[in-house]
């Protein structure tokens, strides 16, 4: 037999931080939503807006413009830390395609 | 998906809802938002990461066979059935052809290049010996690719963008110095497709293909979602032409990133498309006329909205105007300089704002990230970039002169590298000169 040995070339990954711990209940919190604006956001973001407030009592879900909108924008670091300012508990994040 | 996440270091998977393409059209029915709400609420309360473990370091396969042809067969099934093929024969990377390849490094070959976007693969100068050896490249191109890597990875180009979006742009990767002639790079006929005289550009380009494929995580349809993927095999690497520019005309690199002629160099460009100008006129145009009439063409070629490349408007390019030596040469002698052509192109490539209204375009201008970009809507008519230096302008190609070669771009920025070879060099263009023939002119067909 004839044996081949040869390196996986997909490159090794690193794991430099952990997801968000998730959310006891929605109840009460407060919920962001961070858009790029694109693929429908316009219409899904605020129906998942509604929905929410609708079906959980106490809950704020901020406005959809509070955060910078758009591709270029929501990546970036001042965009991350305007969340981390407004003090939600959670944020959505829409629309990929 | 799973390729923005691990790209900024968390662990391979991601709470989120997925719907099919249909919901993210105008006028879509998003009856199906509502009937799945939970999966969202769901995401925010219960969803845990299945994968938070998942890391680690690359791995050695292995394959058996009665022969060497069908373990070489197995090796190749294996590459395609883990998504890190491209459909045509692989070189399986062993230890000795990796080891054979990293002889053409300056750096060691755990030297870290950065982590290939968006999917976050740790890239060393292994990483590309590893790519290059599949490819079938050799030991003397693997500086380029390392360079070309280098250039990729600038946090000016967004490539993590580039590498996903829909557009499928690709690497241009233009190469300035002796080492282009010295590994056997085309700059002539047939320079953007397979030549068996020249077979540099064909490895390494598709090196950084692969690299971008199976360590960026591009994977048709899940990593990238170029609808059409053009020039996805190999890239397109290629030299310009140094001995062909005219007197006083600079190589691309001198002009472009300031590097002084004769150093090797890469320079990148995302391009998005390749178009044929017929630039030649076809009866009795004087010398004068033919060269006009050939600017005109080529500037009515690049006069299109071309949204894509709003994102290198201010700092990167519409585009790589490629034009032959001959060409060149004919249009010095009339008078025509770099930049007076880069000038004729930029003031006769605007586009009227009518026309641009009426594709719908200005509503591109007006989301785009960058604010000069965005100022630009008030141009009218409206030039393709922002300046006439952003256009770039190569001398290479066949030495005929009846087609310029526009590859329209997707390219934020235009980066430049200095290559880096080692001492060891010369040995392993004697390698070359054993294994492939002498080289030099005199001994092509």
């Amino acid at each position: 037999m004839v044996k081949l040995e040869f390196h996986d070339p997909s490159g090794a990954l690193e794991v430099t931080q952990p997801h968000a711990p998730r959310l006891a209940s929605l109840e009460g919190k407060r919920i962001g939503i961070v858009s790029n604006e694109q693929w429908q956001a316009y219409r899904m973001l605020p129906m998942l807006k509604e929905m929410l407030e609708q079906d959980f009592p106490g809950i704020t879900v901020l406005p959809i413009d509070t955060f910078p909108q758009g591709n270029a924008l929501i990546g970036e670091e001042h965009t991350a830390a305007l969340v981390k300012k407004s003090g939600v508990d959670a944020v959505i994040v829409g629309n990929a395609a | 998906m799973k390729n923005a996440v691990t790209g900024i270091g968390l662990a391979p998977d991601a709470s989120m809802v997925t719907f099919p393409v249909n919901m993210f059209l105008p006028g879509s029915d998003l009856t199906s938002l509502k009937q799945r709400k939970r999966e969202f609420y769901d995401g925010l309360i219960h969803w845990k990461s299945a994968l938070a473990q998942e890391a680690g370091s690359t791995r050695m396969l292995a394959v058996e066979g009665a022969s060497y042809e069908e373990a070489l067969t197995r090796a190749n099934n294996l590459l395609l059935t883990n998504l890190w093929g491209d459909g045509l024969p692989l070189w399986p990377a062993t230890q000795e052809r990796v080891d054979w390849i990293l002889r053409g490094s300056a750096l060691p070959r755990t030297h870290v290049l950065g982590k290939f976007p968006p999917r976050g693969g740790v890239t060393t100068v292994e990483t590309c010996a590893i790519a290059l050896a599949m490819a079938g490249g050799r030991p003397e191109y693997l500086p380029v690719l390392v360079a070309a890597v280098e250039a990729c990875f600038d946090p000016a180009n967004g490539f993590d963008q580039l590498q996903a979006t829909s557009g499928a742009p690709f690497p241009a990767v233009i190469v300035n110095g002796p080492i282009a002639k010295q590994i056997r790079l085309n700059s002539g006929f047939g320079l953007l497709g397979p030549d068996p005289q020249r077979p540099a550009g064909a490895s390494i380009g598709r090196a950084l293909r692969l690299l971008q494929q199976n360590v960026g995580g591009a994977l048709p349809g899940v990593g990238t979602m170029a609808i059409f993927g053009a020039m996805r095999y190999t890239n397109a690497v290629f030299a310009e032409d140094e001995d062909g520019l005219p007197p006083g005309w600079q190589p691309h690199a001198t002009t472009r990133h300031g590097f002084a002629p004769g150093t090797n160099s890469v320079s990148v460009v995302f391009a998005s498309g390749v178009t044929n100008v017929r630039r030649r006129g076809a009866k009795k145009e004087t010398p004068e006329e033919d060269a006009l009439n050939g600017m005109w063409r080529m500037a009515d070629f690049m006069r299109t909205p071309n949204l894509a490349a709003l994102a290198g408007w201010e700092k990167g390019t519409p585009g790589m105007m490629m034009i032959a030596p001959i060409v060149a040469r004919r249009m010095a002698e009339l008078g025509w300089t770099q930049k007076s052509i880069r000038d004729f192109l930029w003031e006769n490539s605007k586009i009227p704002m009518e026309q641009m209204r009426r594709a719908g375009a200005p509503a591109w201008i007006e989301i785009d990230a960058n604010p000069v970009t965005r100022d630009s809507i008030k141009l009218d008519p409206w030039p393709i970039c922002m300046k006439p230096d952003n256009i770039v302008l190569v001398v290479a190609g066949g030495g005929h002169p009846t087609h310029s070669y526009w590859l329209q771009a997707h390219s934020p920025s235009v980066q430049g590298r200095v290559i880096r070879v080692p001492e060891t060099f010369d040995r392993l263009l004697a390698n070359a000169d054993r294994d492939l023939g002498c080289g030099e002119d005199a001994c092509r067909v």
